[in-house]
């Protein structure tokens, strides 16, 4: 599962399909949770959808005006964590960032988007199963593809 | 209506993956010119929409037809549009769409009448070969990324301005607007025929709302500009890379382009585009309510 994920160094057959056909791409009726990842600078945006009971993350899509690394580690991540537990899923997140560490910049940037949707997106299940108002949760990131 | 003009929306996206995925260069570009006018019907319906007080988005549920003959590739489209037919409305635009989907069908069927018109379709084989070109893996590599990136951008700058440009009054950005889209076309097109040429057709992903219900029109003018620089730069390090001339030379007038997108843009931010009366900017405020930034 989470450990036998690549983060794509150039194009592989596997690269190419996840480019060809995303998985989980889109929008999602009735979500559970909605979460945004903005960066402000360059206007970039990851939005996640997760449909769940609290327990297991049933179904899930997600969004971006991004890159296509943004793309590739989106729909890679989407389905790993479709039909796990959000326990694993919130681990998976630790130990995908630990193999970023071999990634380029600007490809930690673009996962570290899809991440921090994904952590928006159960905040917002969260915040609406504490009774609050909110129809998206927005976390707007520090780092910014612009620097490069 | 909504209904209406996402499966013209659709249409529009078949027709014109159609023409790309077909080598038969008379065949190709007939059908792309069809493509046109069907997207001209997605703008005509969408803005009868905005007078009738509606709304429109850019939502889709469709998937590339991935055949491997012509004939089948054909059959398919001609079921697409034999199946919008009956949603049309009885008005003075659905007539026209009926009667430009009609001349579509007979040339469709013209083709399938002649067996000679038949070729295996290359288009999603995946070969990722440029033609005759002998071009390394990491050239290959570089050419497909770019495709994809700006296959995407293009189509989003055309349905971009296309819903700007439904919502504004003010001439120079009417006519801005105009011309940017039928640049963005001229490069989807392009961008569209090399990637059947290397076997990895693909529709661009759909756009969420986000992309554009543009809530600043400054800022997203700046950002529009910030991105033709990106995409000039993308192009002058690709032709650097691919060492090929005849590509070389094509990606120097795609970047010369660019300068000249900058050029309109600008344009819009050298006037007074804070006067935002000009664009009736539907329900940006209701969409964005509840969003914390």
């Amino acid at each position: 599962m989470i450990e036998n994920i690549q983060i794509p160094e150039g194009m592989n057959p596997e690269v190419l399909e996840h480019l060809m056909n995303p998985q989980n791409y889109g929008k999602l009726e009735n979500p559970s949770g909605v979460g945004v990842a903005l960066d402000e600078k360059s206007g970039e945006y990851v939005i996640f959808y997760i449909q769940t009971d609290g327990k297991i993350i049933n179904d899930l899509r997600f969004a971006t005006n991004g890159c296509q690394d943004t793309v590739v580690v989106g729909s890679m991540f989407t389905q790993m964590i479709k039909g796990d537990a959000i326990e694993y899923a919130q681990t998976s997140i630790q130990k995908l960032n630990q193999k970023l560490g071999g990634a380029s910049p600007q490809q930690q940037i673009c996962a570290d988007m899809v991440l921090s949707a994904f952590v928006a997106a159960m905040q917002n299940y969260e915040n609406l199963q504490n009774g609050k108002t909110e129809e998206m949760h927005v976390l707007k990131m520090k780092e910014s593809c612009d620097n490069e | 209506m909504n209904n209406l003009y996402q499966q013209k929306h659709e249409l529009w996206l078949h027709i014109a993956f159609t023409s790309f995925a077909i080598a038969d260069e008379t065949i190709k570009s007939r059908l792309y010119d069809l493509s046109q006018i069907a997207f001209r019907h997605m703008k005509w319906i969408g803005s009868e929409l905005l007078l009738a007080g509606e709304n429109y988005n850019y939502d889709r549920e469709m998937q590339l037809c991935k055949k491997e003959s012509l004939f089948e590739l054909v059959e398919d489209l001609k079921k697409r549009v034999e199946e919008i037919q009956s949603h049309y409305p009885h008005t003075r635009l659905g007539s026209r769409c009926r009667s430009d989907d009609g001349y579509l069908l007979e040339y469709l069927s013209s083709l399938l009448a002649d067996p000679q018109n038949n070729h295996p379709i290359t288009a999603y084989n995946r070969v990722c070969i440029y033609g005759e070109k002998n071009l390394t893996k990491e050239q290959i590599d570089a050419l497909t990324l770019f495709l994809f990136e700006e296959s995407y951008k293009e189509y989003e700058l055309v349905l971009v301005y296309a819903y700007m440009q439904a919502r504004t009054d003010d001439v120079l950005q009417f006519s801005v607007f105009e011309d940017l889209i039928a640049e963005s076309h001229f490069h989807l097109k392009s961008f569209g025929n090399m990637m059947a040429k290397l076997g990895i057709l693909a529709l661009p992903r759909e756009l969420h709302e986000m992309s554009y219900v543009i809530k600043d029109l400054e800022k997203f003018v700046r950002d529009g500009i910030a991105e033709e620089e990106a995409a000039k730069e993308m192009c002058r390090e690709l032709s650097s890379k691919i060492k090929d001339e005849e590509l070389s030379k094509f990606f120097d007038f795609i970047n010369e382009q660019e300068s000249y997108h900058i050029a309109l843009m600008q344009k819009l931010l050298e006037r007074d585009i804070h006067n935002e009366a000009a664009m009736t900017n539907l329900d940006f405020d209701e969409f964005w309510s509840g969003v914390d930034i």
